[in-house]
């Protein structure tokens, strides 16, 4: 077992008590290295299922969304002083074998972020809202919804910054302010699990989905 | 003798000014807000009593309906306004969501067990 004392793996979670457990002990089989759980005020016993299965749970007390939980997760990781931080998904979309690859893209200097794609996966209207968005922000990832992903201190450092703030989204808003910073981003295919529980937060519906749309148009246009 | 409408607002202006005085000797006014409220205090007090200056201002732009310059200046400041408050909604929002981040790593809570048994009566203390 590789021994990463300088990894942290970070899961924003909200409301996922059935499968965050697995998860996390998934983690811990496969590599040794500090798992956090970012607590997005979960009403269900999610924080209690991290910590039985060893992770390090922040709380959050404000419902902050999936971007400000990981930005959260960031900025423990920069004052733990981590050298890589990955994020994954929480309901189980995401195989705990992948995060050796995506660690070694980073370590070996190939990229500042390395996002773990599976395009595959998801809906019509996902795979519509990625053409969308490449065609207005002009980057040409396959995979641009992906949580699953690597960061080096660098990316970290950018991203848990008061710029990447007020990015609602982990999506186009953290892509754009990387290539404006200038640093580099990779994917790597890896194999995704269909979920275990629940559905996708953001493409089940017609409002949200609208709303998702819009704030992020709005960024590909405003930051290019 | 002053005519009667130049009384009514010069004692509005008056009456705006006072209030807006009010409300930030109580603290329910932050003094940064105050000074917007007060210059629209001072403004309506001398167009009150000069309402000729809409006219004086009007007439050179060719306006054949010199009030509806006053009008159209109220609804721009106006806009003015709800833009500069969203624009302090947006910097609250940035504030409060680095509180929150920065709170949640003060309360870190560890998987193992002896310092979940330390963190939860430690927090029990905490409001």
């Amino acid at each position: 077992m590789e021994n990463h004392s300088s990894i942290v793996v970070l899961i924003p979670a909200r409301n996922e008590e059935s499968t965050v457990g697995d998860v996390v002990r998934k983690i811990y089989a496969e590599l040794h290295c500090e798992v956090v759980v970012i607590d997005d005020v979960s009403d269900d016993s999610t924080v209690e299922a991290a910590i039985s299965a060893g992770a390090t749970v922040l709380p959050l007390s404000v419902h902050l969304g999936a971007w400000g939980a990981i930005q959260t997760g960031l900025r423990y990781a920069l004052t733990e002083g981590c050298q890589i931080a990955v994020t994954m998904d929480a309901d189980g979309q995401h195989p705990a074998s992948g995060i050796h690859d995506l660690v070694a893209t980073v370590e070996s200097g190939q990229a500042d972020m390395v996002i773990g794609a599976c395009i595959q996966r998801g809906s019509r209207a996902r795979h519509v809202a990625w053409m969308i968005f490449r065609q207005i922000s002009g980057i040409s990832l396959e995979d641009l919804t992906s949580g699953f992903r690597a960061y080096n201190r660098t990316a970290m450092t950018l991203l848990a910054s008061r710029r990447a703030t007020l990015l609602d989204y982990q999506d186009m808003g953290v892509l754009i302010l990387l290539r404006r910073a200038g640093l580099r981003v990779v994917e790597r295919q890896v194999e995704m699990c269909p979920r275990k529980s629940g559905t996708s937060r953001i493409f089940d519906s017609w409002w949200v989905v609208f709303k998702y749309m819009l704030a992020s148009s709005i960024l590909c246009l405003a930051k290019r | 003798m002053i005519a009667s409408y130049k009384w009514v607002s010069s004692i509005l202006g008056l009456l705006i000014a006072g209030v807006i005085l009010t409300l930030v000797r109580r603290d329910y006014l932050h003094t940064r807000y105050a000074i917007w409220w007060l210059c629209i205090a001072i403004g309506v007090l001398v167009l009150g009593v000069f309402p000729g200056l809409v006219d004086l201002v009007g007439s050179p732009f060719g306006v054949h309906y010199p009030p509806i310059l006053l009008v159209i200046l109220c609804l721009g400041l106006v806009l003015i306004k709800m833009l500069t408050m969203d624009l302090e909604r947006s910097r609250h929002e940035r504030e409060l969501r680095r509180l929150a981040q920065r709170l949640a790593l003060l309360e870190s809570l560890k998987g193992k067990e002896a310092d979940r048994i330390e963190k939860s009566t430690h927090q029990k203390q905490l409001f």
